[in-house]
């Protein structure tokens, strides 16, 4: 039994909440979902198990792993109304108005970071471990701007945790798929070396960073960056004790997707939405 | 060196014994990367000159080796100073 025109969309098309957010409509979101869709090829090719990481982040956890001294500008922290604000809230008054108390916890800026938290003290065995996941991550940005820069939006990262030689081995399958599937999408992707925001662009890590660049992205044509590479040497083996075995702390690294940027690019590749989307369902034949 | 060595086994209390010459001090993270501008301080201070970051690679501050030939030998400074 159908029930025509109960599924069509008012005129003018879904609002955008805010700056920053976005509500995808149906074919942006089978974008979405198909892309995230080919891009767990490179979990299913490395043998990457699916997860689901956590929606919150222990602030004092994120701490011991330096997030605060070189991102404090990017972190949303998770906040709950104080009971003495129960009663305003109640009776209408503003809720901007009104008192948070902090909760201890942050949304996630990166996927990796709950997966690496779930793994602290643990020891993944002499030949490493692969995770994958998409989540939702948030950051506090200068600007938004359409789907390329967004208050939320969605990260699938394919987590190594293992050898030194492991993690550049990783890095490198890593690479090899998303030009491979960019082709396959009719994606023009040219690799950089990444500029991350780091609050401290004088600091000893961002002068590191750019003497050693652990990071590359991939960009579109326009300078979206839509994935990266990350090699994070021994630093969360050592900060959360994870170990491999008889190697010691891991070495981890990981490759990590922009889901909206996906789409983004593959609309600006193919000029419209649903070309795109046809792109991509030749791609997955 | 041993200004270097000492300056490495107190940021890595955890570290045993003398640290290899080819070892990769940067791989390895003995100098942590929160840490690095105060290695260069040291180095700086250690060779009496100042290390222009533009004018140098990773590699020169990879290994204890490649840190005494590059900026704790006077030859090294020199053959540097020809290139520029």
């Amino acid at each position: 039994m159908s029930t025509p025109g109960t599924t069509a969309l008012p005129d003018g098309g879904l609002k955008n909440p805010g700056p920053g957010l976005i509500t995808l409509d149906p074919v942006h979101t089978a974008l979405l979902h198909g892309l995230d869709g080919l891009l767990t090829g490179l979990a299913a090719r490395l043998g990457a198990p699916e997860v689901m990481g956590p929606p919150l982040l222990a602030a004092d956890t994120l701490a011991r792993l330096d997030y605060f001294r070189n991102f404090p500008h990017l972190g949303v922290s998770a906040g709950r109304f104080a009971p003495e604000a129960f009663d305003g809230l109640a009776a209408g008054e503003a809720p901007g108005e009104l008192s948070l108390r902090p909760t201890g916890h942050l949304l996630p800026s990166a996927t990796c970071y709950g997966l690496l938290m779930s793994l602290e003290g643990r020891d993944v065995g002499e030949d490493g471990l692969r995770l994958s996941a998409t989540g939702r991550c948030f950051r506090n940005e200068t600007h938004y701007d359409g789907l390329r820069r967004l208050w939320g939006f969605h990260m699938r990262e394919v987590l190594y945790l293992g050898t030194r030689e492991g993690s550049v081995e990783h890095l490198d399958g890593g690479a090899s798929f998303v030009q491979e599937l960019a082709g396959r999408l009719g994606l023009t992707l040219t690799r950089a070396v990444a500029d991350d925001p780091f609050y401290d662009k004088g600091g000893s890590r961002a002068r590191l960073m750019a003497l050693d660049p652990v990071k590359h992205e991939f960009n579109a044509p326009d300078g979206t960056a839509i994935a990266s590479v990350n090699r994070h040497r021994n630093f969360f083996g050592e900060r959360l004790d994870i170990r491999a075995g008889s190697h010691g702390p891991v070495y981890s690294a990981c490759v990590a997707f922009g889901l909206e940027r996906w789409v983004h690019a593959m609309i600006l590749a193919h000029g419209t939405p649903e070309r795109a989307l046809d792109v991509l369902r030749d791609a997955r034949a | 060196m041993d200004p270097v060595s000492a300056w490495l086994h107190e940021k890595n209390p955890g570290l045993q014994g003398s640290i290899e010459p080819d070892e990769d001090l940067i791989e390895a993270r003995l100098i942590d990367s929160m840490d690095f501008l105060e290695f260069v301080d040291l180095l700086e201070e250690i060779s009496g000159t100042t290390i222009d970051l533009q004018e140098v690679t990773i590699d020169d501050f990879r290994t204890l080796d490649r840190v005494r030939q590059r900026f704790l030998s006077g030859s090294g400074l020199a053959s540097h100073a020809a290139q520029a």
